[in-house]
């Protein structure tokens, strides 16, 4: 098992080398002047020169880009072009914001995913396993922030029920962070939840049709154990993977949850970034979402080993 | 929904992954492209996902026609927020007086055109570079997957978001930013495509045939690539309608002066806090419209190639059927108390595509002794496997068994419900599958599988049921059984996989073992020896075996008594000596003729021409008939009865005038190479019996059925 982390930790280098050199010289395709968006436009040539000498974007690119790395490397990600803070230390503030509201709706929807997808597999063809499946493919096409509008506005406005809106000071007690994260939370993991119950419908579907069920029926075991012991681990193998997708997807949804709900996470910061052309704040965004994406499949590899006995390492 | 948009590692919509059962993928070339078309129209929610997204595209082109405001500029009423059917504003109008019907139908365009342009660029760069590197593979494949996997290890969103900062806000580019994050998903999948592909044997034919590499990626393969990629298109269309809603509604897609759907949404937020209606007719519109195109590819998906039905577990028992007294055949031969008898057996399934069942085992009747081997002999698609599952009430869902009695050692089967039969099963009866390492679970060690009968069947401790598994193991003769008790499946070969399956129908002392094609999926090496431990270790238990076969020879070495059957029936039976020196069924005397035996003949290999035919095309009179070498008139008459025939019972309307040819002794044909010295004349040495996985020479394989 430490074998298979250590190679894994050991491939995500490269990986994460190549993101950053592709994502640094990409943004640097658009030709406006970082320099004229922050002094506005009627700055004269000679301070907008100054300022390009400041921010160090008058050197070559390939000379910004190995600077960069070098300060990445040891995890400094520059200084914010805008407000002068360092990337690193606001980075670190928003990312367990994001973080809690992405695993807080993962863990809910592979809850909820995974058992009405089992229920919908057992029920195949039948209403249950109907109304799953409509149910299903309709969460799948809500925009999350528009559930993320109208939950705000029923739930938080209207009933006033939790709050519509991340509280302006940062939350003093777990009970008051949880209360903050349910709509979002909600918002963010209902096309999560659907999509995994269409992967655990057709997979448990898949699953169920292998000899191995038929043999372990035919030892006499109930069914119920059958479903439980021997279906359910083979076809968790898929949702994983699923789920490693949805992490993915998750993080990318946050950033329009938190534009609704103002979160003060990753996806303010990142849009923020893109909108002001301000790169060491979007290069720093990226490579955490990036860091956050390699991490969570690491921890996937590893449970499929659990899951899977052929990709254990002998 | 802009998760599924960050997700699209063809993530959101799932059932794209690496399903467990692969689903069977037609050609849609020909005759199946008219049913493809059929299974599409008979599909009611693709077809109403269809019917609204032409309403869409109509709502789109005819916008300025439809609408009587302008989409971005203010009605008069500029700071009043009108409710909807006030003031003849259907919709209403948002917080800066715009008619939110109008913005509706203008947004349409948008999001069409948006959606166009990302599927079109996805498209674009996604199929050549896919093909590419499917069809070049080695380095190409290398260095694209490594770049494909760069993009894909940053949330989707995420990766746009960077495209955008390179190219500059606006729709326009963030669609073409979207469409590059795509193009690696159809990337993706054309390579895996490709790789299928090039793995079936025509390109490696038109390759073979000097065609050019070109030629045979745009004629040969892309052809194949075609429904999976026209599914996945519209599901990516459906996924950019999301982003572009998702991009304008951050401000980083379309602008203050566009009216897409996202847009209105970001409007309808500045005044949320008086009202929520602007929000609601945008967001049903994306939302209608995503669920159109999803509903619409799956619907394509499932017309290319239909989803393996979920089958229900735990349904599989044998309903009681009225005692059919005209149809009972006279019964023995056999013993007279035997261990297994059953009666009038039938088991129908749905036809493929159509409402109505067909039989696919008709009125099998069937004695076992004690002790007894008995065989059932027959082609794949005759009925034999699922056969002997409705013994142990596994006929798989949807097929559905009837049986007029089956007695076991005096009990009766039939009636009791799948949980009572489950104490017949393991532990009055065992059985082994044709496939061991398919029949064993994966995920967990061979002797906790073992182990379960035991504890469950046995109310063994674990410890107990540890060592007995050892015994079993030790028995079965699996090496070093201490050690390999906890080894996974993967780590045997088939023949100890198949030492481990015996163990398991063994381990509660059953009385009788059902053993379903054992050797079948067995290297030729082995097959003697696992048979050689089966027929020792049942006769040594005296457990009675149903040994099913399409093996001959295999009969000819172990069976006390044979049945035969074809097409869903059992056309004759009678002991092992009997069948083998005088067939009483042309069917039998074909298979007879047909095994490779140690004596000199010349000429071809004799077969019997044609294939069993399939359930659904069974005529209601001789099955057999229309590959009979002595067919006549009487044969066509109607439904044949089994009577006796000599020592025998058959199911000939000419049997009584036949004098078809048999062989004097069983043992002439039992061939089975294992017990041959090597080098002896004529051998052909190789097959004992018939080819694995099939039937007999030149009798290509039947259409599978249910069995």
């Amino acid at each position: 098992m430490l074998r298979l982390l250590v190679s894994r930790v050991l491939a995500a280098i490269p990986l994460m080398l190549m993101v950053a050199t592709l994502v640094f010289f990409l943004a640097q395709l658009n030709p406006v002047d970082p320099a004229a968006t922050i002094m506005g436009d009627d700055a004269d040539l000679e301070s907008l020169a100054e300022k390009r000498a400041e921010l160090g974007i008058d050197r070559p690119l390939v000379v910004q880009y190995w600077d960069w790395l070098n300060s990445a490397v040891v995890g400094d990600l520059g200084t914010n072009w805008f407000n002068g803070e360092e990337i690193t230390t606001e980075l670190r503030d928003r990312i367990p914001v994001t973080l809690s509201m992405v695993f807080g709706s993962l863990i809910v929807a592979l809850g909820i995913g995974s058992a009405f997808g089992v229920l919908a597999a057992l029920k195949a063809g039948r209403w249950p396993d109907r109304t799953i499946t409509v149910a299903s493919s309709l969460g799948l096409a809500v925009p999350n922030f528009w559930i993320g509008l109208v939950l705000a506005y029923y739930v938080g406005v209207k009933l006033q029920w939790l709050p519509a809106i991340w509280p302006t000071t940062r939350p003093d007690s777990l009970a008051r962070w949880i209360e903050a994260l349910i709509l979002p939370c909600v918002a963010l993991g209902i096309s999560a939840s659907a999509a995994i119950a269409r992967q655990a419908r057709s997979s448990m579907i898949g699953v169920l049709q292998r000899d191995y069920v038929r043999t372990a029926l035919a030892k006499g075991l109930p069914v119920r154990r059958v479903v439980s012991r021997h279906a359910i681990r083979n076809a968790a193998i898929p949702v994983v993977t699923l789920a490693g997708f949805q992490t993915s997807a998750l993080i990318g949804g946050s950033i329009f949850v938190e534009f609704v709900f103002n979160v003060p996470g990753l996806g303010r910061f990142g849009v923020d970034a893109i909108l002001r052309q301000n790169m060491p704040a979007l290069l720093g965004f990226v490579m955490v979402t990036a860091a956050v994406v390699v991490v969570v499949n690491i921890v996937l590899d590893l449970s499929y080993a659990w899951l899977n006995p052929k990709v254990r390492p002998e | 929904m802009s998760d599924a948009l960050a997700g699209l590692g063809g993530s959101a919509d799932a059932g794209e992954l690496a399903s467990p059962a692969p689903m069977p993928q037609e050609s849609a070339a020909g005759a199946t492209r008219s049913r493809f078309w059929a299974r599409l129209r008979r599909n009611k929610v693709a077809m109403a996902g269809a019917v609204y997204l032409v309403l869409v595209v109509i709502a789109a082109i005819f916008a300025p026609l439809l609408t009587s405001h302008d989409e971005t500029f203010a009605t008069r009423f500029q700071d009043i927020l009108f409710s909807p059917g006030e003031a003849g504003y259907v919709l209403g109008t948002d917080h800066v007086g715009r008619d939110i019907l109008t913005r509706i139908f203008f947004g349409a365009r948008y999001a069409l055109i948006a959606g166009a342009e990302a599927v079109l660029v996805a498209l674009v760069i996604g199929v050549p570079f896919g093909l590419a590197i499917g069809y070049f593979r080695g380095w190409a494949d290398r260095i694209g997957m490594r770049f494909v996997e760069i993009v894909v290890a940053v949330p989707a969103v995420v990766m746009a978001m960077a495209i955008i900062t390179g190219l500059g806000t606006g729709l326009t580019n963030a669609m073409l930013a979207i469409g590059l994050v795509f193009s690696m998903i159809i990337t993706r999948l054309v390579r895996a495509e490709v790789f299928a592909a090039r793995e079936e044997f025509y390109v490696d034919g038109a390759r073979a045939a000097g065609a050019s590499d070109r030629r045979v990626m745009w004629r040969h393969i892309l052809p194949n690539v075609a429904p999976p990629l026209i599914v996945q298109t519209t599901l990516l269309f459906a996924q950019a309608v999301l982003a572009e809603a998702a991009l304008s509604f951050l401000g980083i897609g379309a602008d203050a002066s566009q009216a897409s759907w996202g847009r209105m949404l970001r409007d309808a937020e500045l005044s949320i806090d008086r009202t929520i209606w602007p929000a609601i007719p945008p967001g049903i519109a994306i939302f209608l419209t995503v669920v159109a195109f999803n509903v619409f590819g799956d619907g394509l998906r499932d017309a290319f190639a239909r989803e393996a039905r979920g089958g229900r577990v735990g349904v599989g028992d044998v309903m009681p059927k009225e005692r059919n007294a005209a149809s009972a055949p006279p019964w023995p031969p056999g013993s007279d108390d035997p261990l297994l008898s059953l009666r009038g057996l039938d088991i129908v399934f749905p036809k493929p595509g159509e409402g109505t069942d067909m039989t696919v085992v008709r009125d099998v009747n069937l004695d076992i002794g004690r002790g007894e081997v008995m065989a059932l002999v027959g082609e794949s698609g005759s009925g034999k496997t699922i056969t002997g599952l409705s013994l142990m009430g596994l006929v798989p869902d949807p097929g559905q068994a009837s049986a007029e009695s089956i007695v076991l050692d005096g009990r009766e089967l039939v009636g009791m419900d799948f949980n009572d039969l489950r104490w017949i099963r393991g532990r009055e009866i065992g059985i082994i599958f044709q496939e061991p390492s398919a029949a064993l679970n994966p995920a967990y060690t061979v002797g906790r599988q073992v182990a379960e009968p035991l504890r469950v069947h046995l109310g063994m401790s674990k410890r107990e049921a540890r060592e007995r598994v050892i015994e079993l193991f030790t028995e079965v003769g699996i090496p070093d059984p201490h050690k390999r008790i906890d080894a996974f499946p993967h780590q045997f070969s088939g023949g100890m996989a198949q030492r481990v399956m015996i163990a398991m129908a063994l381990s509660c002392e059953p009385k009788l073992l059902i053993a379903d094609e054992p050797t079948t999926a067995l290297d030729v090496t082995v097959q003697g020896q696992m048979l050689d431990l089966v027929s020792e270790l049942a006769r040594s238990r005296g457990v009675s075996v149903l040994l099913i076969t399409h093996d001959l020879g295999v009969v000819a070495d172990l069976a006390d008594r044979v049945a035969v059957m074809y097409a869903g029936e059992i056309v004759e039976t009678g002991r092992l000596a009997d069948v083998f020196a005088t067939p009483r069924h042309p069917y039998t005397e074909g298979l007879i003729a047909a095994i490779p035996r140690n004596e000199p003949r010349s000429g071809d290999l004799p077969t019997i021409p044609g294939v069993v035919p399939p359930p659904w095309a069974w005529p209601d009179r001789c099955h057999f008939a229309d590959r009979c070498l002595y067919e006549a008139i009487e044969c066509r008459r109607g439904p044949v009865e089994l009577r006796p025939m000599g020592a025998s019972l058959t199911r000939c309307e000419r049997s009584h005038e036949l004098e078809l040819r048999g062989v004097q002794h069983a043992s002439v044909v039992a061939i089975a190479g294992w017990e041959q010295p090597s080098g002896e004349p004529g051998s052909g040495g190789v097959m004992p019996g018939l080819p694995p996985g099939g039937v007999m020479p030149g009798l290509p394989p039947g259409e599978g059925g249910p069995a």
